[in-house]
């Protein structure tokens, strides 16, 4: 309550400040405002209306900043037949959520071993948990691509999500230690006493507690893995397994080189679901981030 | 440990009645041990071995060499110094946008939010799509970049931005740069937001204004978001591949090779993966020394 009042409070005071200004900041703070906006969104913008246009607009030496001919042509050529992306990105989605809901499952056990275990090596776990997430995955490959082919491994969905819970489950374990941190103990104490074992206090009391958490932490696991272009090009070798990322590469470097219209419709399409993920979580982003990165007991 | 001393448990590895945090543990350690433990054995073990994946010679076993060699291959240093070049000069140009724009936006409440949500845009767009768009911007013949820059005179002819070797690194970093500025927003917007409106109001009773205001009132509250976020993203400019492999494949020439890309060549083109594990051991070394330093800062950081 109190809480709500300040921040109300504080908010009249900004709006106060903000509109006191002399006309002359105000015109200063319009254009840099107009100028950030540009920097972020023409590129944007450039992929969208590029998108629209005709093979031969999209080449030409004279770029237009509206497409003369507006077409949906290349997005037509992306459930076509000519390359296999609808293959791409049902593996992508298959992949990005198999990663996000094994690393939760994983994650919500150890995040909760990690902030109310007892026993020895426990701080030392959560240093290693935190230095592997720095660690250098081009330097992981080649032995786990001699590890996925001996057990006959590549080229599937499995053989991928395995890979990807390299970077997943520690930062899955370190952000759900840090939820469930923000737990208050006491909550638990009262059940320990109604006679709740560990595990059900773990599911029922605190689970419900950090759903927040649980969220945010798929998001960013799924984000995580629909970029990674490293894995899916060592690990997939038929064009049809592979995810957006690596078949859109391996697609628009060899035959379709130049087609920029058709590479910007399915880059449009590759951006959507990243964009939805982004917009659910980004109330709970910064905690998520930077939580990620603090070493604190 | 510091738990133990304060239950007092020495004697116990595990605090009776607290079995359940080890069966707990088992699952994602016994993964992590499959996927980072067995992987970093393995590094070491290759860096010992002359091992080319398709070649039919066997590996066998030759010591240093690898080590030897790679103290006098020139392309390891040379990516060794893009890769800071790349990771340094991205995150300090991305952090002072950042910052810059999260002071602009500062008071932008009510509607005015949309401005702050759509200069966060380029955060969600997929790397191999910034990867692309940029590939198209910086196009020699129908990009964009260049058709901008011959109407405004600042050229006079079309101009090879990702082909030539001086402007790939700056063309790639740009990139880059695009993509990862709204998280230093966003973090200093977090910061700037926590700044007490009391520490402002009497700057300014004082007549602190303008760039006295930022750099001696607020850019104290921002030094802990700038210490956290660009550790952060340093770590994964570091790691970096999708971008500059999906726009230069590290050429031309070395231009754009970082040790990410440099490793990737070795094992997966050349496949010599005795090699590229020499290289990823050097690295996992000086990984270690980051990290401890990382973990000393973390810990005397500002919540």
């Amino acid at each position: 309550m109190t809480q709500r009042r300040s921040a109300g409070a504080s908010r009249r005071r900004s709006l106060a400040r903000l509109t006191g200004r002399t006309p002359v900041e105000r015109v200063v703070i319009a254009v840099a405002v107009v100028i950030a906006l540009l920097w972020s969104l023409a590129p944007i913008y450039w992929m969208l209306i590029t998108s629209f246009k005709t093979e031969l607009e999209a080449t030409q030496l004279d770029p237009t900043l509206w497409p003369r001919h507006f077409t949906p042509e290349n997005y037509a050529k992306l459930v076509g037949q000519t390359l296999p992306f609808m293959s791409f990105l049902l593996n992508s989605v298959i992949t990005a959520f198999g990663t996000a809901l094994i690393t939760i499952a994983f994650s919500i056990f150890s995040g909760y071993s990690l902030s109310r275990g007892a026993y020895r090596l426990r701080g030392l776990m959560g240093y290693l948990i935190l230095i592997v997430r720095m660690l250098p995955l081009v330097v992981l490959i080649a032995p786990l691509y001699l590890l996925l082919l001996r057990v006959r491994l590549l080229n599937t969905y499995v053989g991928l999500i395995i890979g990807y819970t390299s970077f997943a489950l520690p930062f899955g374990a370190w952000m759900m230690k840090n939820f469930i941190d923000g737990v208050p103990k006491e909550i638990e104490e009262a059940a320990l006493v109604d006679g709740y074992t560990r595990t059900q206090i773990l599911l029922r009391v605190v689970l419900p507690l950090v759903m927040p958490g649980i969220f945010t932490t798929a998001a960013f696991v799924f984000i995580d893995s629909w970029n990674n272009l490293l894995y899916p090009l060592t690990f997939m070798n038929t064009m049809s397994k592979q995810t957006l990322p690596a078949g859109l590469l391996l697609s628009f470097t060899g035959q379709f080189k130049t087609d920029w219209g058709g590479m910007m419709a399915a880059s449009t399409v590759t951006t959507i679901p990243l964009m939805v993920a982004f917009f659910a979580i980004q109330r709970s982003m910064v905690t998520g981030l930077t939580a990620g990165a603090l070493a604190g007991e | 440990m510091v738990d133990l001393r304060k239950t007092g448990h020495r004697r116990y590895f595990v605090k009776p009645g607290h079995g359940w945090s080890i069966w707990m543990m088992i699952p994602t350690v016994a993964v992590l041990v499959i996927v980072i433990g067995y992987p970093v054995v393995r590094t070491f073990l290759l860096s010992r071995l002359k091992y080319n994946f398709i070649s039919s010679a066997p590996a066998r076993v030759v010591g240093a060499e690898n080590y030897l060699h790679l103290a006098n291959d020139p392309i390891f240093w040379q990516a060794l110094l893009n890769t800071a070049v790349y990771t340094l000069g991205s995150v300090a140009i991305a952090m002072i946008i950042g910052a810059a724009l999260s002071l602009l936006t500062e008071g932008f409440i009510g509607r005015l939010r949309v401005v702050k949500a759509l200069m966060l845009t380029p955060w969600a767009v997929p790397f191999i799509v910034v990867a692309f768009l940029f590939r198209y911007m910086f196009e020699e013949r129908s990009g964009i970049v260049n058709e901008l820059l011959l109407r405004a005179g600042l050229i006079h002819e079309h101009i090879p931005w990702l082909n030539s070797a001086m402007r790939a690194m700056p063309s790639v970093m740009l990139a880059n740069i695009w993509t990862q500025t709204p998280f230093f927003f966003l973090i200093f917007a977090a910061a700037v937001a926590g700044i007490p409106q009391e520490v402002v109001e009497s700057a300014r009773m004082d007549r602190a204004k303008g760039w006295t205001m930022i750099w001696h009132i607020k850019a104290p509250f921002m030094r802990g978001a700038a210490l956290v976020g660009g550790l952060l993203m340093v770590i994964s400019n570091f790691n970096d591949f999708a971008k500059i492999w999906a726009m230069t494949e590290g050429g031309p020439g070395y231009a754009t090779t970082t040790l990410v890309v440099y490793v990737y060549r070795m094992a997966f083109t050349s496949y010599d993966f005795g090699y590229s594990a020499t290289i990823g051991v050097v690295w996992l070394v000086f990984l270690v020394v980051f990290a401890s330093v990382y973990i000393r800062a973390m810990q005397g950081a500002p919540r």
